[in-house]
């Protein structure tokens, strides 16, 4: 069975089947928004996490850590008390939207992007912060000199929230609903085809979320190396 | 212009540093000497604004440094090469250029000098290495060519003759002069005390986190002849017998600890003998006392209490004064 599927799978990606490439492009602009909006915010407060001497800096990091371990249902759960039509936002009328997914994706990519960020920075050699500081170097640019000593590790903060992001189901599934041409994802129409019987899309659509995962992360690994001799 | 006042800092509730005032006077070379461990580095990297004390203030020429905007002019005006400096993952060169950009005001001409200040350390032939692939002299090296780059008006170094071989020594000297005829300020340290003594014009003791001011005792100007081993010297009345490779005009010490004290002249290895009398006795404050004798010249001379009150010495008592011609140093 899984052969047949296979077959019939690479015959509607070579194609170039409608359906599929239209669930593919909803999941890459989803998971391309939630990851940019998650580490706009999850990396700075990473960063203020791992840099900086505050009180409760602690036990902010010890949420933020927890916020990884965060049910992908229960997240999809909160949200969609939130913008249902009776909740704080339901006037916004975003549920069952792909702007839905998108927040709950953020809320479940920011931790991630923080944490790890917070992780990066604080492996820094101390002496980067004091040769930028002893450089005269403003404020900001000492931050900057602190991002670029930990740049690879900030790459892979960026590439774990995007996959987590790519392939989340819960969540899309209840704050979307999985609605044809307008919510459907690639890992919500696997599940849909799969409890359908329908293993040869499911497998087709499996690739494709396969595929765009390689693709994004070859690209970044390219943008890495070129960040790998700043200067030079 | 850099003062420091009423400095405490601890470490795990242990004060390192207590300092009630440290002044770098401008265009001169002060050393801190001190044994590992005694604050020197804590005390660098407080002076160069990147380390916050527990307690006191930091002045620039007569005003405190208190807001951050201050304490930024503050750090743009001085500088410190640690004593294992950190450079960043790219080339020698592309590390100068990254500095000046940092620094953001370091002068239109900073870039073009960027061989000039490799070349004064000795690293001109490093410009398009690697800075992570260099050995630990030549990073230090380039540290310091980084901070000449800068053009500050307080260069501290720290322990920047640690790593060092021969030739960057020799370079080092050559800056630290050129550094001191610029009227550049520069503050060193060094647990060394000959270093200490060749490169500075003012000498610190810091010891247990506390600076004491050391008199350079004992020292005297002179032409060693040519030749090799044992050699005698005229070291202004005295006549002293040293024993050093070098020749030519150099300064000599005799260690206030390596001086044997007697009422009479004893038969002994000592090459060096000088008769005296005792014309000062006072405590040094670490339980020792410093003798001051006059043997034509002044010398210092460090005894325990208990030798002192063996030998009854009064102001007055002759002595003599016994030093072996390997105890003394040459610079």
């Amino acid at each position: 069975m899984f052969a047949d599927g296979l077959r019939r799978a690479l015959t509607l990606i070579l194609r170039g089947d409608p359906e599929v490439l239209g669930i593919a492009a909803l999941s890459l602009r989803v998971a391309l928004v939630a990851t940019a909006l998650a580490c706009l915010v999850g990396i700075p407060v990473g960063f203020l996490l791992g840099t900086t001497r505050f009180r409760g800096r602690r036990t902010a990091l010890t949420v933020l850590n927890t916020m990884l371990a965060f049910p992908t249902v229960l997240v999809g759960l909160l949200v969609w008390l939130l913008l249902a039509r009776s909740g704080p936002l339901g006037e916004a009328g975003l549920l069952y939207t792909w702007w839905a997914i998108v927040l709950a994706e953020v809320l479940l990519a920011a931790p991630i992007a923080g944490a790890l960020t917070a992780a990066a920075v604080q492996g820094v050699d101390p002496r980067v912060r004091r040769t930028a500081l002893t450089l005269g170097a403003s404020p900001f640019r000492v931050h900057w000199v602190v991002a670029r000593e930990a740049r690879f590790a900030l790459f892979a903060s960026v590439v774990v929230a995007f996959g987590r992001v790519l392939a989340e189901v819960g969540a899309a599934m209840i704050v979307g609903g999985n609605i044809r041409h307008h919510t459907r994802t690639l890992t919500t129409a696997v599940a849909l085809a799969t409890s359908q019987g329908d293993f040869a899309l499911a497998i087709a659509l499996g690739l494709v979320l396969l595929a765009l995962a390689l693709t994004v992360n070859v690209l970044l690994h390219l943008l890495q190396g070129r960040g790998d001799a700043p200067g030079t | 212009m850099l003062r420091a006042r009423d400095l405490r800092h601890r470490y795990g509730g242990r004060v390192v540093l207590d300092v009630p005032d440290f002044t770098l006077t401008p265009g001169t070379v002060t050393a801190l000497v001190g044994p590992n461990g005694s604050g020197k580095s804590t005390m660098l990297r407080i002076l160069a604004g990147v380390e916050p004390s527990d307690e006191g203030t930091l002045e620039l020429d007569g005003r405190p440094v208190r807001t951050p905007a201050e304490r930024r002019a503050m750090r743009r005006a001085v500088t410190l090469v640690e004593q294992h400096p950190l450079l960043f993952d790219m080339t020698v060169a592309a590390n100068l250029r990254d500095a000046v950009h940092l620094h953001g005001e370091a002068g239109a001409g900073a870039h073009a000098r960027i061989a000039e200040v490799l070349d004064a350390v000795g690293a001109g032939p490093l410009a398009d290495r690697r800075a992570r692939t260099l050995s630990g002299g030549e990073t230090q090296r380039v540290a310091i060519a980084r901070g000449l780059l800068l053009a500050p008006r307080v260069l501290l170094l720290d322990e920047p003759l640690s790593a060092a071989d021969r030739v960057a020594r020799d370079a080092l000297g050559g800056v630290l002069d050129r550094l001191r005829a610029a009227g550049t300020t520069v503050c060193f340290s060094s647990h060394q005390l000959e270093d200490a003594y060749r490169w500075s014009t003012r000498l610190f003791s810091l010891v247990e986190g506390r600076i004491d001011g050391v008199t350079p005792e004992n020292l005297f100007r002179v032409d060693l002849p040519p030749g090799r081993g044992s050699r005698t010297v005229q070291a202004g009345p005295l006549a002293l017998t040293v024993v050093t490779e070098r020749h030519g005009p150099a300064i000599v010490a005799i260690p206030p600890d390596d001086i044997l004290v007697s009422r009479k002249p004893i038969a002994s290895s000592a090459r060096n003998q000088f008769a005296g009398r005792v014309s000062a006795i006072a405590e040094d404050g670490r339980g020792r006392i410093r003798l001051v004798v006059d043997a034509g010249t002044d010398l210092v001379v460090r005894i325990t209490p208990a030798a002192l009150a063996e030998l009854g010495l009064q102001i007055g008592s002759p002595v003599v004064l016994s030093v072996k011609a390997m105890a003394v140093r040459v610079f």
